[in-house]
């Protein structure tokens, strides 16, 4: 604020820079900003940052954690991990579901979106209303139900269930994205694209999608994290040690290491989380900025 | 909210209508936006919406070991009510949802307004304080179990530097509640600050000078304009906050189990020792619908106070 206030005003720019005042102006600015970001950046990393730090640590350095870097930094605990019998076919696991859970809901809500955001048609109301309702119920409290219907079907233990109930999952939050951004493009250039000839598909094709890239990105990114993080779902509906995704694995390491070994631990932890972050940070200014406009809520 | 989407429909249906014609003139036929939207709709309604159904039928149920349903009409519900361990469970669910809203809202609050005014490195600490948001729950609880144990954490790390007692975290019933309202907010946050940022971005900045000139104060300037300003997106964060709250689940199960001593037991763990490990599915569907019944409660709640009462607004503003 006050820096637009400098701008306008020359007798003001001359009077905050005067020099104790100008100091104390710029110190309260640092401890209003600076003070907070400093939280912010401590909050934000430290559990990851600890997690790491531990990861390269010996076992019993951990124990005395006197110091935040590692001593003598190894990779041991990451061998030990990609050693563990099963890890290839959790990791397997993860990306396979992760894969389908976000290629699927995004074919299945581009579709829908383009329906609800071009086409006037009977119950549109009713029918996104349908889509939207399930973004309120808790995924955790559907766990019962769905165990029940899933044992029902036999299908406890396969991925069909992952792939089920991961879309199921992924395509209300996509599809109420992707509607957002479709809405946004404006109808004339769908309209001249019709007068030269392009059908449904062609203009689905070559106008809406390459101009709501940015939803269609914001879409796949939210898609993939839900899939890769999913726990509920993974917990209720599979009993096998082959079936497991990741965070399943991780939370059974957790009763079947103990205390013992944190840096393995620690490491099994940072390789779940790394993937997906890495998806993240190459996409991370799409999103931010989705979220920030207010497009995915 | 269907309500005022007609309301709005209506006014412009003038115009609307005219284009819809001339743009359904070139489909083949009125069926295609429902062959758009159906297919999406089977996984949705064939998924969620069996499943909450079938949640309401099983609640009115009794299972036995062999997953055989008899229908008891109401005696879940009267059993769970009368469970004291469930009514526990529910008293608790409220003080950590209260703990976490209140926590978390002004720590989004704080963190948005910092992004909002940070010069250097904007897109860095921006991207950098959503990170904790794409941590599963599982690892966050994991990380945090890990910074709060007792030799070896990163808490007693720093209390040790400086010379301070060094607790037993998560052996303590009313610290160990503490870390996961705290694990709960690390997860939860960065959406909500976001949110809040998109907000405190759509207020103009004439606004603030206007204020300045007139002489208002930082904290009034905050009080009397800002948070008005973006009620809407207050509200949006605040239905994220106490969704993300009151179902819980993955977090303190991989944190605490619901222990030390069921410090930590909310609902949702509760619901899952019913229905998982004591295998009585009919009282774990009666807490469903608990716990689905209050989520939607508090959303409408919301959306009606945040987003359709500043609607209402706006349009006496106009009138």
């Amino acid at each position: 604020m006050s820096t637009t206030m400098n701008r306008r005003s020359g007798r003001a720019f001359h009077r905050e820079h005067g020099t104790l005042q100008h100091l104390l102006k710029r110190s309260q600015r640092f401890l209003l900003i600076g003070l907070p970001l400093t939280f912010l950046v401590i909050w934000a990393m430290v559990p990851i940052l600890w997690a790491f730090m531990a990861s390269l640590k010996e076992p019993l350095e951990i124990y005395e954690s006197n110091t935040f870097f590692p001593r003598d930094p190894s990779l041991e605990a990451y061998k030990t991990v990609l050693a563990i019998d099963g890890f290839g076919v959790w990791m397997f696991n993860s990306v396979l579901v992760t894969v389908v859970a976000t290629i699927v809901p995004l074919i299945l809500s581009i579709l829908a979106a383009y329906g609800f955001s071009r086409y006037f048609f009977r119950f549109r109301h009713v029918l996104l209303l349908l889509y939207l309702i399930p973004r309120i119920i808790p995924r955790v409290s559907l766990i019962v139900p769905l165990n029940d219907l899933m044992t029902n079907l036999g299908l406890i233990n396969t991925y069909w269930v992952l792939y089920i109930t991961y879309i199921a999952s992924a395509v209300p939050l996509s599809t109420w994205i992707l509607v957002g951004f479709f809405k946004a493009v404006p109808r004339e250039i769908e309209e001249s694209a019709t007068i030269d000839g392009a059908n449904m598909w062609n203009r689905l094709r070559y106008v809406i999608l390459p101009i709501a890239w940015p939803g269609v990105v914001t879409a796949a990114v939210l898609c993939v994290r839900e899939g890769w993080n999913e726990f509920a779902f993974v917990l209720a509906l599979v009993t096998e040690s082959g079936m497991r995704t990741l965070p399943y694995a991780l939370y059974t390491l957790r009763d079947s290491m103990g205390v013992q070994n944190f840096a393995v631990y620690n490491a099994f932890t940072i390789l779940t989380v790394l993937p997906l972050l890495v998806v993240y940070l190459l996409l991370e200014r799409r999103v931010v900025e989705s979220i920030v406009t207010g497009a995915v809520k | 909210m269907k309500g005022n989407g007609s309301v709005a429909s209506s006014t412009s249906a003038g115009d609307d209508r005219l284009t819809a014609r001339e743009w359904i003139n070139d489909q083949a036929t009125n069926t295609v936006p429902y062959l758009l939207v159906v297919p999406g709709l089977i996984f949705v309604i064939g998924v969620l919406g069996y499943a909450v159904f079938g949640g309401f039928v099983l609640s009115l149920n009794e299972t036995d070991m062999f997953l055989n349903k008899s229908f008891v009409g109401l005696e879940n519900y009267i059993k769970v009510f009368n469970d004291p361990r469930f009514q526990a469970s529910l008293l608790r669910t409220i003080v950590f949802v209260i703990c976490s809203i209140t926590l978390g809202m002004v720590m989004s609050m704080i963190f948005a307004l910092t992004l909002y005014h940070v010069g250097f490195g904007r897109r860095f600490f921006r991207g950098m304080s959503l990170v904790p948001y794409f941590v599963s729950g599982i690892a966050t609880a994991v990380m945090f179990r890990f910074v709060f144990t007792t030799s070896g954490g990163f808490a007693n790390y720093v209390l040790h530097k400086f010379g301070l007692p060094t607790p037993s975290w998560l052996g303590d019933p009313y610290l160990a509640f503490m870390v996961a309202v705290f694990a709960n907010c690390w997860h939860m946050v960065p959406f909500a600050t976001l949110i809040l940022l998109g907000g405190l971005q759509t207020v103009d900045r004439d606004i603030y000078d206007a204020a300045t000139i007139d002489g208002a104060s930082g904290t009034q300037t905050f009080f009397r304009i800002t948070l008005p300003m973006i009620k809407p997106m207050l509200g949006v964060s605040l239905i994220w906050v106490s969704y993300i709250s009151f179902s819980t689940f993955d977090i303190i199960l991989a944190l605490t189990s619901g222990g030390p001593q069921r410090a930590t037991e909310v609902v949702s763990m509760y619901m899952y020792q019913l229905a998982f490990l004591q295998l009585d599915f009919g009282q774990g569907a009666v807490l469903m619908v608990v716990i689905l019944s209050i989520n939607t409660l508090l959303s409408l709640v919301y959306i009606y106070y945040f987003v359709l009462a500043d609607r209402s607004d706006e349009k006496d503003a106009r009138a």
